[in-house]
């Protein structure tokens, strides 16, 4: 849309929960073709910062800028260039896996065909259960239904909170390839993570601490 | 993508209709109760009908809020809807798809509970057939958008609560109190053969008033809700 590099960049970002001040005054950038690994002990604000900015937790400070827009900006476009996926999977349990993936393409303005969730839904072996209800999967096969979404939907920015908890091997190498096709076609990655991912390019490495809300790029 | 939005909602509703027609059950079984406790004396019931039919739909609607907020707010889905698309869509096709499931089909049983409440008895039978049925209706049509619209404001600013059940109640109903009396004296006016426009007018005034407003409201709340 904009011949602007897709780059997101944090300015001066202070994000706080319940009165406790997470992370102060940060300068991040990302930049349009890089994958960057978020990780930091439990409680050290990776959710938080991905929420802020996702747009969903209010910052007490700082802006984030998208395509050199702020995100809340339309010329920004970010809504429809976001994907950011949670823990939760926010995936409806009364529809099917198709139904679901259908809705969230389509929130997007991109209709999606049947035969191009087959062809995702094999590459996870989840094929044969496109007509069920989501809740009658399991965990894991929920998990990758919501991965899923990357492929299906056109975004430009993927923000994936612990993406590779609780998957399979084989699931593991399906993500890092996806994402390192992604940054490839110029695409923003961020994602947290415990452990290292073998195979994973990683382009930046940020590291939240707790006690000094440092921040080390 | 309004359309898409209230899609999926009407989509969830059909798949959870059990749940839709509760609240429709209850409105009906409340209404029956009261030739039971009261008396079923037709001239007394016919007096009490306007109120008991309207205090019964706004407790029904206040049953049905849960429906349609809770589960997108549990499973992560509404953080998902507010980055995609603008909370005041969100928001409005909620409403939207909250009244036509609900809200609707309570208008369209109400005659049922008017002959139960024998809201067309005439002692005498020198007046022409009294028919009060499609004014009660009436009033109904354009009351309960209104209190799905209120009624949303409260459950999304009380989605973060625990217990929220009870609080969206003590928190709307007040709220709810001038729909109830206009509403009522709408039914009421007819009954006693007088104009009845001016209670109606009021109703839709009102309801173009929280058609305006309440969405920024509610859209706002569900923001503040994920956050």
């Amino acid at each position: 849309m904009s011949s602007k590099n897709s780059n997101l960049e944090v300015k001066g970002l202070t994000i706080s929960r319940n009165e406790q001040v997470l992370l102060e005054s940060i300068d991040l950038s990302f930049t349009s073709g890089t994958i960057t690994h978020l990780f930091g002990e439990n409680g050290a604000g990776k959710t938080s910062l991905m929420r802020a900015l996702a747009g969903l937790l209010n910052q007490d400070a700082g802006q984030v800028f998208w395509r050199g827009f702020k995100t809340s900006h339309p010329e920004a476009n970010f809504s429809n260039d976001l994907l950011f996926l949670a823990h939760n999977l926010a995936m409806k349990h009364e529809l099917s896996i198709a139904e679901n993936l259908q809705f969230y393409a389509a929130l997007r303005g991109k209709a999606v065909s049947l035969s191009e969730i087959k062809t995702v839904a094999s590459e996870l072996r989840i094929e044969s259960l496109l007509e069920r209800h989501f809740a009658e999967l399991s965990a894991g096969q929920q998990h990758k239904v919501s991965l899923s979404r990357l492929v299906l939907e056109n975004a430009k920015l993927w923000i994936l909170d612990e993406p590779f908890v609780n998957l399979d091997s084989q699931t593991r190498d399906w993500l890092s390839h996806k994402m390192m096709d992604f940054a490839a076609k110029s695409g923003v990655v961020i994602f947290t993570s415990h452990q290292a991912i073998d195979g994973l390019k990683i382009h930046q490495k940020i590291s939240l601490t707790h006690d000094e809300d440092e921040v080390m790029a | 993508m309004f359309v898409t939005l209230l899609k999926r909602e009407l989509m969830l509703a059909r798949r959870n209709w059990v749940a839709i027609l509760i609240p429709l059950f209850f409105f009906i079984m409340v209404v029956s109760l009261f030739p039971f406790a009261v008396s079923p004396e037709a001239e007394f019931l016919q007096q009490i009908a306007p109120g008991v039919i309207w205090v019964a739909a706004l407790l029904a609607t206040l049953l049905s809020l849960d429906l349609f907020y809770r589960g997108d707010y549990q499973d992560g889905s509404l953080e998902q809807l507010l980055i995609m698309a603008s909370p005041t869509q969100v928001a409005f096709s909620k409403v939207l798809a909250h009244w036509l499931v609900t809200g609707l089909p309570l208008v369209l049983v109400s005659p049922l509970l008017a002959g139960l409440m024998h809201l067309n008895y005439a002692p005498d039978r020198e007046l022409l057939d009294p028919n009060h049925t499609p004014v009660m209706m009436l009033s109904l049509l354009l009351g309960t958008p209104t209190l799905c619209l209120l009624g949303a404001v409260g459950m999304s600013l009380s989605l973060g609560a625990s217990r929220n059940g009870m609080l969206v109640a003590v928190m709307i109903l007040p709220l709810y109190v001038p729909i109830l009396i206009f509403g009522s004296a709408v039914i009421t006016a007819s009954l006693a053969n007088s104009g009845y426009n001016a209670q109606l007018a009021i109703l839709g005034a009102i309801l173009l008033f929280a058609l305006v407003l309440t969405p920024f409201a509610i859209g706002r709340a569900l923001k503040v809700a994920v956050s």
